[in-house]
């Protein structure tokens, strides 16, 4: 790899994340650009790879991008293959050892902060505990001053729930009185995170818990179990000696936050170089090729050239895409022309599909951007995660394996077009 | 003449709060909130109880905000949350301003004071009991990092100073040096210059007073753009149309971006002087850019810990001092991953808010201890001693390195 190849990415969520990643392991001057931090801390913290088709799938979830691609053409999976997720899958992986749980064998399906049980590929090793089985015992225990989780909610909701194979889950709901910092009466998740980074709370935590947890149950937690020391889970676990799992909670959530952290630190300490606060305010084209991105830093803007562009500015809820109020969407950016499926964008049926969400630019296998007509609109321009278009990813609990396909898919593109004009040059 | 203060009132009321999705990114970003109950966080005192302000202020928990800016930086969605907040705080401390807020956006008053006496002033503020007066009087706390006074000005020097005898290959710049690095960080300036110098540039560095931003921050918005200004018309006068480079992170910021966005300072001048300033490290990475920096770097084989200061970082062109740093061989740099090392300007100086400040900044000072082989490196000048003062280790500028690498120390 010629060390004066210049990637810039756009986007600093987990498809931007990951790609900066993996061009600039290669070897590659990556900058990173972002107008602020990326969606992942938004989530739950888990790598969802298809989770609903719509029916719920429990077994072999990378068997079910096949089968749903093959029966979808305009979603993503239709060109991402099940293979590309894996690899993209194993990538993360490996960049972020002990973290997951799971082999792409199957969905684990675990209680939500409402009580629901949510299909995911790998969740995390906190999480996992919390898989439902038939005659499991589960409490699950709120703290007082934390309004984000209610732990009756939730054991009502798992309890009355049958299970897909027969059989439900016994549970129960208890409380803790333990703020997170003195005289706070009202914590939000992100401040109980901080304390069960400090081992003193730890404990006082554990003390508290014991006086609730009967013998034989599995603790089901609000997801605050550490944020930055990574040893509290386990801490707390071989403190109390029962099974603990923990549930992300609506934003902030921290088991989200722990994956954004250290995807970010991976990065930086990687020496990309991650400008963080600026927008991206247009792409200088010249034969066909993205030149530069004009960002539009303090004082004046700024170029940044290079030979190759990752575009994963996120989807209609990242303001990657934005909806007029006639109705007309369109990419914001770069102008990219857009896949727009047909009939109404926005249905009044709460429950069912917002074909809004799957409005996004189509791609071909080395994730260029396709126009109406098929053809490729810039060369040097790889597109990947929540800009792609034909998935309702919230819905699917597809985002994750999209993003993570795409992004490394979009980064060996990048790669192999480099060595093959190596390999020219040196012919 | 307009009414005071009417660019912040009016901005109230337009400002960028109906983008905020309440995704709380900005929450997890605030180093503030982090470490004390009595600031809310950014998103509760900015968009949200802006809905609630009428002119007034529904509380003011707002006064702990520490304008340090991680909550814009972090916004996905380009809510402003940090210039909202200045304004509101600027209107809510209009009519009860602290004499002490006034006194300590004095940065150049104090500078032409304690340089005739500097041994005297710094004896001074190493004085306990002096100290102790100090904060029961004025309010600024008596642990608080104070700058050492020096016996000479950047600008006596720049007077005496001979440029090197090699032809001036590169055309002239104009130098801004801040008012801490004309009175305080003087050798910091003096490297600037001799880099720029070694590098072929003839330095102009015309007379130049204060940027205002410690006003700014204090809310005395109409002393602060009348400072501003002035300074404007100064740096104009080193000539036309020159690239203005600065060694002062946080005041490179003020001309770039925070008058205007913040007091709404909308004149041809500060554009001007916006468009054309760089901080140094932006500066040479330019060069670098375009093949222009030589790299004929001297051997210097440390890991420093790096911190860029929060008013560095939201000039959101990344943090070009890390690069810079890294061209020289065997230099290794930790960034420090903090949003702020709690000091933001004359935040952490006052006596009801110096705890927090600490509180702020403690992950750095324990990091900087931890990883530091004799020195820790920052842009911005308080906060160098603040990380000084907190960490007991020498804090110096990124140019300190570049000027040595480059053989000139």
């Amino acid at each position: 790899m010629s060390m004066d190849s210049r990637a810039v990415v756009v986007g600093a969520g987990m498809a931007g994340l990951v790609s900066a990643i993996r061009l600039r392991q290669a070897g590659m001057d990556v900058t990173l650009v972002t107008q602020g931090i990326g969606g992942i801390q938004l989530g739950q913290g888990t790598i969802d790879v298809l989770g609903y088709v719509p029916e719920r799938v429990l077994g072999q979830p990378l068997a079910a991008v096949t089968a749903y691609g093959n029966a979808h053409p305009h979603h993503p999976y239709a060109i991402l293959s099940a293979d590309d997720v894996r690899a993209g899958v194993e990538f993360l992986r490996a960049l972020l050892p002990d973290t997951f749980v799971g082999d792409l064998e199957r969905n684990y399906l675990l209680p939500t902060a409402i009580g629901a049980l949510r299909p995911t590929a790998l969740p995390q090793v906190t999480m996992a505990e919390g898989e439902c089985t038939p005659g499991k015992q589960m409490v699950f225990v709120g703290l007082r001053q934390l309004k984000d989780f209610w732990p009756e909610l939730v054991a009502g909701n798992v309890a009355r729930t049958e299970l897909p194979g027969g059989g439900r889950v016994s549970t129960r709901a208890a409380w803790l009185d333990l703020p997170a910092r003195a005289n706070e009466v009202d914590s939000t998740p992100l401040y109980y995170a901080r304390a069960m980074d400090d081992p003193a709370y730890r404990k006082r935590f554990v003390d508290a818990l014991r006086r609730v947890v009967e013998p034989g149950e599995t603790v089901g937690l609000p997801g605050v179990l550490g944020l930055a020391d990574r040893g509290a889970f386990a801490d707390i676990t071989a403190q109390l000696g029962q099974p603990v799992f923990e549930i992300s909670t609506i934003p902030p959530s921290v088991p989200g936050m722990r994956l954004n952290d250290a995807l970010t630190r991976l990065a930086k300490d990687a020496r990309v170089k991650v400008v963080l606060g600026s927008q991206v305010l247009c792409a200088n084209i010249d034969g066909g090729r993205i030149r530069s991105l004009t960002v539009g830093t303090t004082g004046r803007p700024t170029e940044y050239a290079g030979e190759h562009f990752v575009f994963a500015p996120g989807g209609f809820e990242s303001g990657g895409i934005e909806l007029d109020s006639y109705m007309k969407v369109s990419e914001p950016t770069l102008g990219l022309p857009l896949w727009v499926p047909e009939g109404d964008l926005v249905v009044a049926d709460h429950n069912a599909a917002q074909p809004l969400f799957s409005v996004g630019v189509r791609f071909d296998h080395d994730m260029r951007v396709l126009d109406t007509a098929g053809d490729t609109v810039h060369e040097n321009l790889h597109v990947a995660g929540g800009i792609l278009a034909g998935a309702s990813r919230w819905q699917e609990k597809s985002g994750d394996g999209i993003a993570l396909a795409s992004a490394v898919r979009a980064a060996d593109a990048i790669l192999e077009s480099v060595q093959n004009l190596e390999g020219a040059r040196n012919a | 003449m307009p009414e005071p203060l009417e660019y912040p009132k009016a901005m109230l009321t337009r400002a960028t709060l109906d983008a905020c999705i309440k995704c709380t990114i900005c929450e997890t970003a605030c180093p503030v909130s982090a470490v004390t109950p009595l600031f809310p966080g950014p998103k509760f005192v900015g968009p949200q109880a802006e809905r609630f302000r009428d002119g007034e202020s529904v509380d003011h928990s707002l006064d702990y905000c520490s304008s340090c800016g991680a909550c814009t930086l972090a916004c996905p969605q380009g809510v402003q949350i940090a210039e909202l907040n200045s304004q509101a705080r600027a209107v809510m401390k209009e009519d009860n301003m602290p004499l002490r807020d006034k006194l300590i956006g004095q940065t150049v008053l104090m500078g032409k004071v304690m340089t005739p006496f500097a041994p005297i002033a710094n004896a001074a503020l190493g004085n306990k009991l002096v100290r102790t007066v100090v904060e029961k009087t004025v309010g600024v706390h008596r642990d608080a990092p104070m700058p050492t006074a020096r016996l000479h000005t950047f600008q006596g020097w720049m007077k005496k100073h001979q440029p090197p005898a090699s032809p001036r290959t590169r055309g002239p710049v104009v130098f801004f040096s801040g008012c801490a690095g004309g009175y305080f960080e003087v050798e910091t300036s003096i490297k600037t210059v001799e880099v720029l110098e070694h590098l072929g540039y003839e330095v102009i560095a015309p007379k130049q007073g204060c940027c205002g931003l410690a006003q700014q921050s204090n809310g005395l918005f109409d002393e602060a753009t009348k400072s501003v200004l002035k300074l404007c018309d100064q740096l104009r006068s080193g000539g036309k149309d020159l690239t203005i480079v600065s060694a002062s992170g946080s005041c490179a910021g003020m001309l770039k971006h925070e008058a205007h966005e913040i007091m709404g300072v909308d004149e041809e001048k500060l554009h001007d002087v916006g468009t054309r300033m760089r901080e140094i490290s932006e500066f040479l990475l330019e060069l670098h850019a375009a093949g222009d920096l030589p790299t004929d770097f001297v051997r210097n084989d440390i890991t420093v810990p790096y911190h860029a200061p929060c008013q560095l970082k939201s000039q959101g062109m990344g943090m070009p001092a890390i690069t810079v740093m890294e061209l020289i061989p065997g230099v290794k740099v930790i960034e420090s991953g903090r949003a702020c090392c709690g000091i933001a300007g004359t935040y952490g100086l006052k006596k009801e808010k110096y705890d927090i400040a600490q509180a702020v900044g403690q992950p750095l000072f324990d990091m900087v201890k931890e990883k530091n082989e004799g020195i820790a490196v920052c842009d911005t000048e308080t906060c160098r001693w603040q990380i000084e003062k907190g960490s007991g280790v020498k804090t110096v500028h990124p140019i300190w390195l570049v000027h040595k690498a480059y053989g000139l120390s």
